[in-house]
């Protein structure tokens, strides 16, 4: 096939991004390789001893793969549909609004939370929580008992989605705010002539209007589904939380960065790689049936 | 494309352990050049002796970013001490890498990982141990012989074999052990006295009393601003914390509760003798059972800071005064202490060898003499270098060229401390008797290993004020030198206890991993520290503890245990 001179341009522009994708994801692959040996790092990965599945058997034997896992998942579910809901609620409710200024104003003061890094915010959340922080001292007020909320393992999952969810929902309130603008405004027009109310107007005319770009995040965040936030969990956990706050990603740190276990960390990657995988592929298939949403 | 990314990142997250990996290729076989022929020969060479030659060696540096020590236009490359190697040895140091304290281990981690090492660093035990089994560096034995200064082979050798012991491979010495006092490893009782004086309490003996000095520091207001805002014990912070010292990092734990559990005679995280030459985890025991329930106690009664395992910096109530009882080593000065009194000049911690256990016995854990190691890449041409920066370093102590002024001690390259055992001790009772007027300076100038006796004992006066038997913070004049008053509080107050006590000391069994810790331990640890977390905040019921000493059998803790057996039979 000959390619047009006008397409070279288009090729070109590919490169950088490619170049990016090779260095830093298709190179690092043959690492896993590790997750096979007993990894010496003096030999590297090509003179190592094959170990076969040894490091995976020891994976699925260890109690804290399987809650690493679970943790993970719920996490993500639970961060999945809130950044579903949230966004698309306060989108709404910001529709409604008369005065633009006031509605901008809000657009971007919600924004602005994405814009900090879980360093900066991990430290604010929890001096925010912290013993005789604000949210104690309001307690106190009527006559709760301060407690050490991110002591507490039942409520750091809720904890995580809710300060993940204040910090990123501006970002897709912005994207519905988006659709909604490109609703066709002579449908509530014709609506209003027709003696619909707020509420069916928004029923019928709304919702529907912005149905592609809702389903179209859902199925993409699919994705993310095993990526519970290794940033904001890294910064907020501590030893007490572990059983419901240890995600894939941080543990697999903890083992491989900090204790020198190499070879499980990898198998444990790995395995989060593969169902990745089959996550994504799932949520491809689902947003070309359901949206007609296709790359290829 | 753009889900193709997303597709490949997440792939590519699970290997990103493996990034350095795939640039290690096969240096297995090398060819002995002449410098490595030259260090085969037995002869002693000159430890100091300069190169004709310019040398350069790179290594890998912990770097305080926030450290704002050193006079402007210096840099960690150039300094007072780069300099000083220069001249002296004319050896050039490069960095591989640097990286601050938080993130040093991990840059190590992939710096083995990856097998690109720097030609020379200081590395921890365990790692020590990966890079020996990884067949990455190289034989000292040769060179130590030949060139470590009979000073740090004076201190070496006084360990009793502990420090070589440390870093004897299969007869092979694989690094430069460095030798911290004996004192790092006592972790004593530091108390605000001036709370007690004001309250009419005396430093508590027993656990009963400590409960009470406890709570009368929470409950009584003792800092006067008339709300309730006090913690009576801090606790270790989150992260880096921990309950107690192990075999591993047996010394300076700050913040922890050492001492509580030597009180109950309990001693998690060591390995001890079963009383039939067997030895035991003391995490399993039914004494680090009784001693977690009294934690549990103490802190259901919110006499332990509430905040414990999950306060970022414990050294904040203690600076800021509102905790009133610690436990850590000797050198309190250097740690928060400094702050803590340049915040309020009254603010007068005591340390004692307390609490006592039930037979009226203080009996702390001891330490292991080395716990960071110098070592040398396996193909790097001089592996000499790193020892004579080590002789150099030394000898420059003892002779004071230094200003730390112009930068701390941490600047110089590859620096481990050599110190005699008994420093502390040492040092506290030279002091006195110089203080007292029995001794003069004089009479120690042939103690040089105590490379910083006569500077201590020179500064001593404009800090301290008669009376020379009182060490409250009101006999002391640290604005007359802040430096000086940080050692010598330390040394004195934090000295008083260890010299004053008859103590028993208790050693682990080992200091070093064994095999199947290296896949196993991690895990075991984990296991151990969430539980008794769990006892002690009152998440999980004290009986948890007896389901953990069976999972921790069960998991691999038999099998270790075996191992250790093993282990100290040869």
């Amino acid at each position: 096939m000959r390619i047009k001179s006008f397409d070279k341009h288009y090729y070109l522009m590919l490169l950088p991004g490619y170049l990016w994708l090779i260095v830093f994801s298709i190179v690092p692959m043959f690492g896993i390789a590790i997750a096979f040996q007993y990894f010496n790092p003096g030999k590297g990965i090509f003179h190592s001893e094959w170990a076969g599945l040894e490091h995976f058997r020891y994976m699925f034997v260890l109690k804290d793969t399987r809650e690493v896992f679970f943790n993970t998942l719920i996490i993500a579910v639970l961060k999945i549909i809130a950044h579903l809901v949230v966004p698309l609620v306060f989108a709404l409710m910001l529709n409604e609004l008369r005065k633009l200024v006031v509605k901008r104003w809000i657009q971007t003061v919600v924004y602005l939370p994405h814009f900090l890094s879980w360093v900066i915010l991990g430290g604010i959340i929890l001096d925010l929580f912290s013993y005789n922080g604000p949210v104690n001292q309001l307690g106190a007020m009527f006559g709760f008992k301060p407690t050490l909320f991110f002591a507490q393992a039942e409520l750091f999952p809720w904890l995580v989605v809710g300060s993940d969810v204040w910090k990123e929902f501006g970002f897709n309130t912005i994207i519905y705010l988006a659709a909604l603008t490109g609703i066709n405004p002579a449908l509530y027009e014709a609506a209003g002539m027709d003696g619909a109310g707020r509420w069916k107007s928004l029923w019928h005319i709304t919702l529907p209007g912005i149905r592609t770009t809702a389903v179209l995040l859902a199925v993409l965040s699919l994705g993310n589904v095993l990526n519970a936030g290794f940033d904001q969990i890294f910064n907020l956990y501590n030893p007490l939380v572990y059983s419901t706050g240890d995600i894939i990603d941080t543990w697999v740190y903890r083992t491989g960065l900090l204790n020198l276990q190499y070879e499980l960390a990898t198998a444990v990657g790995l395995l989060k790689s593969l169902i990745g995988f089959i996550l994504i592929s799932v949520s491809y298939f689902l947003a070309y049936r359901l949206i007609n949403y296709r790359i290829f | 494309m753009k889900r193709k990314v997303k597709a490949a990142c997440v792939v590519a997250l699970s290997a990103v352990l493996a990034l350095g990996a795939c640039s290690s290729g096969s240096e297995t076989a090398t060819e002995p050049t002449t410098e490595e022929e030259q260090t085969q020969s037995t002869e002693p060479a000159d430890p100091y002796g300069s190169y004709e030659e310019p040398m350069t060696i790179s290594i890998g540096m912990q770097v305080d970013p926030t450290d704002k020590d050193l006079p402007a236009g210096d840099t960690p490359l150039d300094n007072q001490y780069t300099r000083q190697i220069e001249e002296a040895l004319n050896i050039k140091v490069e960095h591989a890498f640097t990286a601050s304290a938080a993130n040093m281990r991990q840059k190590i981690s992939l710096a083995i990982a990856s097998n690109d090492l720097p030609d020379a660093m200081v590395v921890n035990a365990v790692e020590l141990r990966q890079m020996v089994a990884a067949g990455q560096l190289a034989d000292l034995t040769q060179v130590y012989e030949r060139y470590a200064s009979p000073e740090i082979k004076d201190i070496i050798d006084k360990t009793d074999g502990a420090a070589l012991k440390s870093v004897t491979f299969d007869g092979k010495m694989y690094a430069i052990p460095g030798v911290q006092a004996d004192a790092d490893g006592i972790h004593i009782m530091w108390i605000r006295q001036d709370w007690l004086d004001k309250l009419g309490l005396e430093p508590p003996k027993s656990m009963e009393e400590l409960a009470t000095v406890a709570r009368a520091f929470v409950e009584e207001d003792p800092d006067g601003n008339g709300s309730a805002d006090t913690i009576g014990i801090s606790g270790p912070q989150s992260g880096d914390g921990k309950m107690y010292a192990n075999f591993l990092e047996s010394k300076n734990n700050l913040y922890g509760f050492d001492a509580i559990f030597s009180a109950y005679g309990a001693f998690p995280g060591y390995w001890l003798d079963d009383g039939s030459g067997k030895p035991v985890y003391g995490s399993t025991l039914p004494e680090t059972k009784e001693a977690l329930s009294g934690l549990r106690d103490l802190y259901a009664q919110g006499l332990i800071d509430p905040e414990m395992a999950v306060r970022e910096a414990s050294d904040e109530p203690i600076i800021n005064g509102k905790s009133g009882i610690f436990f850590a080593p000797w050198w309190m000065g250097y740690g928060p202490l400094t702050n803590a009194v340049k915040n309020d000049p009254e603010a007068d911690w005591q340390a004692y060898a307390l609490p006592l256990d039930a037979d009226g016995a203080f009996r702390p854990h001891a330490a292991t003499p080395s716990t960071e190691f110098v070592v040398v890449r396996k193909d790097y041409a001089n592996p000499e270098v790193p020892m004579k920066m080590l002789n150099n370093l030394f000898k420059n102590e003892m002779e004071n060229t230094f200003d730390p002024s112009k930068g701390g001690p941490g600047f110089y390259p590859l620096r481990v401390v050599f110190a005699p055992s008994d420093e502390i001790e040492f040092t506290n009772k030279a002091i006195k008797e110089v203080l007292a007027g029995t001794k003069t300076k004089e009479d120690y100038v042939n103690d040089r290993p105590y490379k910083l006796l006569p500077s201590d004992l020179e500064n001593i006066t404009k800090i301290k004020q008669e009376p020379y038997d009182d060490w409250s913070i009101g006999t002391w004049t640290p604005d007359a030198d802040w430096g000086a008053w940080t050692r010598a509080y330390s040394i004195m107050v934090g000295g008083n206890p260890i010299v004053d006590t008859e103590m028993e000391r208790i050693n682990s069994l080992i200091y070093e991993q064994t095999p199947l810790m290296e896949s196993r331990w991690v895990n075991l640890k984990k296991m151990e520290d969430e539980m008794f977390l769990k006892i002690v905040m009152g998440v999980a019921p004290v009986e948890s503890f007896d389901q953990f000493v069976e999972d921790w059998k069960r998991q691999g803790g038999e099998q270790i245990t075996n191992e250790v057996a093993e282990a100290i039979q040869q």
